[in-house]
Protein backbone atom coordinates (compact mmCIF):
# COMPACT_ATOMS: atom_id res chain seq x y z
CA UNK A 1 0.00 0.00 0.00
CA UNK A 2 1.34 3.63 -0.76
CA UNK A 3 0.30 7.15 0.26
CA UNK A 4 -2.21 7.50 -2.57
CA UNK A 5 -4.34 3.96 -1.50
CA UNK A 6 -6.84 4.00 1.28
CA UNK A 7 -8.22 2.00 3.86
CA UNK A 8 -12.36 2.07 4.13
CA UNK A 9 -11.89 3.70 7.62
CA UNK A 10 -10.13 6.21 6.10
CA UNK A 11 -12.82 6.96 3.24
CA UNK A 12 -15.51 6.96 6.08
CA UNK A 13 -13.98 9.33 8.11
CA UNK A 14 -13.36 11.50 5.10
CA UNK A 15 -16.66 10.85 4.46
CA UNK A 16 -17.94 12.70 7.84
CA UNK A 17 -15.46 15.46 7.13
CA UNK A 18 -16.88 16.19 3.27
CA UNK A 19 -20.49 16.38 5.33
CA UNK A 20 -19.51 18.40 7.80
CA UNK A 21 -17.85 20.97 5.10
CA UNK A 22 -20.69 20.83 3.03
CA UNK A 23 -22.83 22.33 5.73
CA UNK A 24 -20.32 24.31 7.26
CA UNK A 25 -17.50 25.48 4.64
CA UNK A 26 -15.41 26.68 7.92
CA UNK A 27 -15.38 22.91 8.46
CA UNK A 28 -13.22 22.26 5.43
CA UNK A 29 -10.09 23.39 7.23
CA UNK A 30 -9.89 19.76 7.83
CA UNK A 31 -9.34 18.76 4.13
CA UNK A 32 -7.38 21.87 3.54
CA UNK A 33 -4.88 20.96 6.44
CA UNK A 34 -4.94 17.55 4.85
CA UNK A 35 -4.17 17.85 0.88
CA UNK A 36 -2.15 21.28 0.60
CA UNK A 37 1.02 19.80 0.99
CA UNK A 38 -0.22 16.64 -2.15
CA UNK A 39 -1.75 19.50 -4.32
CA UNK A 40 0.83 21.77 -3.88
CA UNK A 41 3.74 19.06 -4.97
CA UNK A 42 1.12 17.73 -7.74
CA UNK A 43 1.32 21.19 -9.40
CA UNK A 44 4.75 21.58 -8.57
CA UNK A 45 5.91 18.94 -10.64
CA UNK A 46 3.74 20.22 -13.15
CA UNK A 47 5.03 24.13 -13.48
CA UNK A 48 8.46 24.56 -11.15
CA UNK A 49 7.44 27.69 -10.42
CA UNK A 50 6.57 28.80 -6.78
CA UNK A 51 4.39 31.47 -7.00
CA UNK A 52 2.61 29.98 -10.23
CA UNK A 53 2.08 27.11 -8.53
CA UNK A 54 0.92 28.47 -5.01
CA UNK A 55 -1.80 30.39 -7.26
CA UNK A 56 -3.08 26.96 -9.12
CA UNK A 57 -3.14 25.22 -5.64
CA UNK A 58 -5.65 28.46 -4.40
CA UNK A 59 -7.85 27.74 -7.09
CA UNK A 60 -8.02 24.20 -6.51
CA UNK A 61 -9.15 24.25 -3.16
CA UNK A 62 -11.42 27.89 -4.37
CA UNK A 63 -12.81 25.56 -6.32
CA UNK A 64 -13.50 22.42 -4.45
CA UNK A 65 -14.34 24.28 -1.72
CA UNK A 66 -17.27 26.37 -4.36
CA UNK A 67 -18.33 22.78 -5.48
CA UNK A 68 -18.25 20.49 -2.55
CA UNK A 69 -21.76 20.25 -2.55
CA UNK A 70 -21.80 18.51 -5.71
CA UNK A 71 -19.25 16.16 -4.59
CA UNK A 72 -20.73 12.69 -4.44
CA UNK A 73 -18.90 9.42 -3.00
CA UNK A 74 -18.81 6.67 -6.22
CA UNK A 75 -16.03 5.18 -5.24
CA UNK A 76 -12.92 7.34 -6.10
CA UNK A 77 -11.42 8.86 -2.84
CA UNK A 78 -11.98 13.12 -2.13
CA UNK A 79 -8.67 12.91 -2.76
CA UNK A 80 -8.61 11.79 -6.62
CA UNK A 81 -11.43 14.50 -7.11
CA UNK A 82 -9.08 17.48 -5.77
CA UNK A 83 -6.40 15.82 -7.90
CA UNK A 84 -8.88 16.11 -11.14
CA UNK A 85 -9.39 19.57 -10.35
CA UNK A 86 -5.42 20.45 -10.34
CA UNK A 87 -5.20 18.56 -13.47
CA UNK A 88 -7.80 20.47 -14.90
CA UNK A 89 -6.55 23.78 -13.60
CA UNK A 90 -2.82 22.76 -14.97
CA UNK A 91 -4.04 21.66 -18.63
CA UNK A 92 -6.13 24.84 -18.58
CA UNK A 93 -3.24 27.20 -17.53
CA UNK A 94 -0.89 25.80 -19.89
CA UNK A 95 -3.53 25.86 -22.73
CA UNK A 96 -4.56 29.13 -22.12
CA UNK A 97 -0.55 30.79 -21.62
CA UNK A 98 0.88 27.97 -24.28
CA UNK A 99 3.81 27.45 -21.66
CA UNK A 100 6.19 24.99 -21.52
CA UNK A 101 5.24 22.06 -19.33
CA UNK A 102 7.78 20.12 -17.02
CA UNK A 103 7.70 16.44 -16.75
CA UNK A 104 9.38 15.76 -13.76
CA UNK A 105 11.52 12.03 -14.05
CA UNK A 106 13.44 10.50 -11.29
CA UNK A 107 16.06 7.60 -12.37
CA UNK A 108 14.42 4.67 -10.31
CA UNK A 109 11.23 4.82 -11.93
CA UNK A 110 12.62 5.52 -15.32
CA UNK A 111 14.46 1.99 -14.84
CA UNK A 112 11.17 0.40 -13.77
CA UNK A 113 9.57 1.78 -16.71
CA UNK A 114 12.48 0.13 -18.75
CA UNK A 115 11.51 -2.79 -16.70
CA UNK A 116 8.12 -2.82 -17.45
CA UNK A 117 8.73 -2.70 -21.24
CA UNK A 118 10.84 -6.08 -20.91
CA UNK A 119 14.30 -4.85 -21.33
CA UNK A 120 17.10 -5.11 -19.65
CA UNK A 121 17.52 -1.93 -17.66
CA UNK A 122 20.83 -0.64 -18.31
CA UNK A 123 22.33 2.90 -18.99
CA UNK A 124 21.76 2.99 -22.72
CA UNK A 125 18.13 1.52 -22.24
CA UNK A 126 17.42 4.27 -20.05
CA UNK A 127 18.36 7.06 -22.38
CA UNK A 128 16.79 5.33 -25.35
CA UNK A 129 13.62 5.02 -22.94
CA UNK A 130 13.74 8.96 -22.22
CA UNK A 131 13.98 9.59 -25.88
CA UNK A 132 10.97 7.51 -26.44
CA UNK A 133 9.25 9.36 -23.47
CA UNK A 134 9.96 13.02 -25.55
CA UNK A 135 8.28 11.53 -28.34
CA UNK A 136 4.76 10.76 -26.59
CA UNK A 137 1.95 13.30 -26.70
CA UNK A 138 0.92 15.32 -23.52
CA UNK A 139 -2.04 12.95 -22.79
CA UNK A 140 0.14 9.21 -23.24
CA UNK A 141 3.06 11.22 -21.00
CA UNK A 142 0.19 11.96 -18.01
CA UNK A 143 -0.98 8.56 -17.59
CA UNK A 144 2.82 7.37 -17.32
CA UNK A 145 3.51 10.28 -14.71
CA UNK A 146 0.30 9.16 -13.03
CA UNK A 147 1.47 5.33 -12.79
CA UNK A 148 5.45 5.03 -12.66
CA UNK A 149 6.11 8.59 -11.20
CA UNK A 150 3.67 9.04 -8.65
CA UNK A 151 2.98 5.21 -8.31
CA UNK A 152 -1.34 5.85 -8.02
CA UNK A 153 -3.81 3.07 -8.58
CA UNK A 154 -5.41 2.48 -11.97
CA UNK A 155 -8.73 3.04 -9.80
CA UNK A 156 -6.85 6.62 -9.16
CA UNK A 157 -5.87 7.57 -12.28
CA UNK A 158 -9.22 6.76 -13.83
CA UNK A 159 -10.80 8.75 -10.90
CA UNK A 160 -8.99 11.74 -12.09
CA UNK A 161 -8.68 11.99 -15.83
CA UNK A 162 -12.79 10.91 -16.19
CA UNK A 163 -12.48 7.64 -17.08
CA UNK A 164 -12.99 3.21 -15.72
CA UNK A 165 -10.15 1.76 -13.86
CA UNK A 166 -9.64 -0.57 -16.46
CA UNK A 167 -9.46 2.08 -19.36
CA UNK A 168 -7.02 3.39 -17.49
CA UNK A 169 -4.85 -0.43 -17.13
CA UNK A 170 -5.97 -0.57 -20.65
CA UNK A 171 -4.45 3.05 -21.73
CA UNK A 172 -0.97 2.66 -19.27
CA UNK A 173 -0.67 -0.49 -21.18
CA UNK A 174 -0.96 0.36 -24.90
CA UNK A 175 1.50 3.59 -23.93
CA UNK A 176 3.91 1.18 -22.95
CA UNK A 177 3.49 -0.87 -26.35
CA UNK A 178 3.95 1.89 -27.88
CA UNK A 179 7.16 2.94 -25.38
CA UNK A 180 8.34 -0.50 -26.63
CA UNK A 181 8.16 0.30 -30.56
CA UNK A 182 9.34 3.79 -30.14
CA UNK A 183 12.39 2.07 -28.17
CA UNK A 184 12.89 -0.39 -31.15
CA UNK A 185 12.48 1.77 -34.08
CA UNK A 186 15.86 2.90 -35.72
CA UNK A 187 15.55 6.25 -35.02
CA UNK A 188 15.26 6.01 -30.88
CA UNK A 189 18.94 6.64 -30.54
CA UNK B 1 3.32 16.87 -29.82
CA UNK B 2 2.92 18.83 -26.19
CA UNK B 3 5.15 21.59 -25.33
CA UNK B 4 6.88 19.27 -22.62
CA UNK B 5 10.08 19.97 -20.61
CA UNK B 6 12.17 16.86 -18.87
CA UNK B 7 13.73 16.96 -15.75
CA UNK B 8 15.50 14.45 -13.86
CA UNK B 9 15.69 13.96 -10.42
CA UNK B 10 14.90 17.25 -8.89
CA UNK B 11 14.09 17.17 -5.51
CA UNK B 12 10.57 18.93 -3.69
CA UNK B 13 10.27 21.68 -2.13
CA UNK B 14 10.90 21.61 1.74
CA UNK B 15 8.02 21.84 3.76
CA UNK B 16 8.42 25.07 5.53
CA UNK B 17 8.63 26.16 1.59
CA UNK B 18 5.28 25.06 1.11
CA UNK B 19 3.43 25.83 4.35
CA UNK B 20 4.50 29.31 3.45
CA UNK B 21 1.45 29.75 1.21
CA UNK B 22 -0.83 27.94 2.95
CA UNK B 23 -3.43 30.57 4.17
CA UNK B 24 -6.91 28.68 5.28
CA UNK B 25 -8.11 32.33 6.15
CA UNK B 26 -7.21 33.46 2.23
CA UNK B 27 -9.41 30.94 1.17
CA UNK B 28 -12.20 31.33 3.26
CA UNK B 29 -12.72 35.32 1.94
CA UNK B 30 -12.04 34.43 -1.48
CA UNK B 31 -15.35 31.70 -1.06
CA UNK B 32 -17.44 34.32 0.43
CA UNK B 33 -16.38 36.87 -2.30
CA UNK B 34 -16.88 33.80 -4.99
CA UNK B 35 -20.49 32.68 -3.16
CA UNK B 36 -21.80 36.30 -2.06
CA UNK B 37 -23.14 38.10 -5.25
CA UNK B 38 -22.31 41.95 -5.27
CA UNK B 39 -25.73 43.41 -4.58
CA UNK B 40 -25.60 41.19 -1.12
CA UNK B 41 -22.27 42.62 -0.08
CA UNK B 42 -23.00 46.16 1.64
CA UNK B 43 -20.73 49.26 0.08
CA UNK B 44 -18.92 49.98 2.59
CA UNK B 45 -17.53 46.36 3.18
CA UNK B 46 -16.52 46.68 -0.65
CA UNK B 47 -13.59 48.66 -1.03
CA UNK B 48 -13.38 49.04 -4.65
CA UNK B 49 -16.93 49.43 -5.65
CA UNK B 50 -17.49 52.24 -3.39
CA UNK B 51 -14.07 53.78 -4.85
CA UNK B 52 -15.56 52.92 -8.36
CA UNK B 53 -18.99 54.57 -8.03
CA UNK B 54 -16.98 57.98 -6.13
CA UNK B 55 -15.09 58.24 -9.16
CA UNK B 56 -17.86 57.74 -11.27
CA UNK B 57 -19.97 61.12 -9.08
CA UNK B 58 -16.76 62.38 -9.78
CA UNK B 59 -16.66 63.21 -13.43
CA UNK B 60 -20.71 63.10 -13.65
CA UNK B 61 -20.72 66.33 -11.32
CA UNK B 62 -16.92 67.29 -13.28
CA UNK B 63 -19.23 66.94 -16.76
CA UNK B 64 -22.36 68.66 -15.36
CA UNK B 65 -20.56 71.94 -13.80
CA UNK B 66 -18.57 71.95 -17.32
CA UNK B 67 -22.35 71.97 -19.24
CA UNK B 68 -23.43 74.66 -16.63
CA UNK B 69 -21.01 77.13 -16.90
CA UNK B 70 -21.15 76.76 -20.87
CA UNK B 71 -24.71 77.17 -21.07
CA UNK B 72 -24.90 80.51 -18.48
CA UNK B 73 -22.00 81.97 -20.92
CA UNK B 74 -24.69 81.12 -24.02
CA UNK B 75 -27.33 82.62 -22.17
CA UNK B 76 -25.46 86.34 -21.40
CA UNK B 77 -25.52 88.75 -24.14
CA UNK B 78 -21.88 89.54 -25.63
CA UNK B 79 -21.08 92.99 -25.22
CA UNK B 80 -21.81 94.18 -28.69
CA UNK B 81 -25.22 93.40 -27.64
CA UNK B 82 -25.45 94.70 -24.69
CA UNK B 83 -24.40 98.08 -26.40
CA UNK B 84 -26.88 97.79 -28.86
Amino acid sequence: MNAHHKTDTDIQLELQQIEAAKLNPARFDVLYEKYYKPIFVFVYRRTENEDLCADITSMVFLKALVNIKKYQFKGVPFSAWLFRIAFNEINMYFRKNKAERIVRLDRTNLHQIVQEVELESNSEAEQKMMLALKKLDNDDIQLIEFRFFEKRSFAEIGGIIGITENNAKVKVYRILDKLRTLMNSKNSG
Amino acid sequence: MADLKFNIDKPDLPDEQINKHKDFKKLMYNYQTATNPLYKTPLYKNRKVYLVILIILLVMYVIIEVFEKDEQQQKKPSPQEQTK
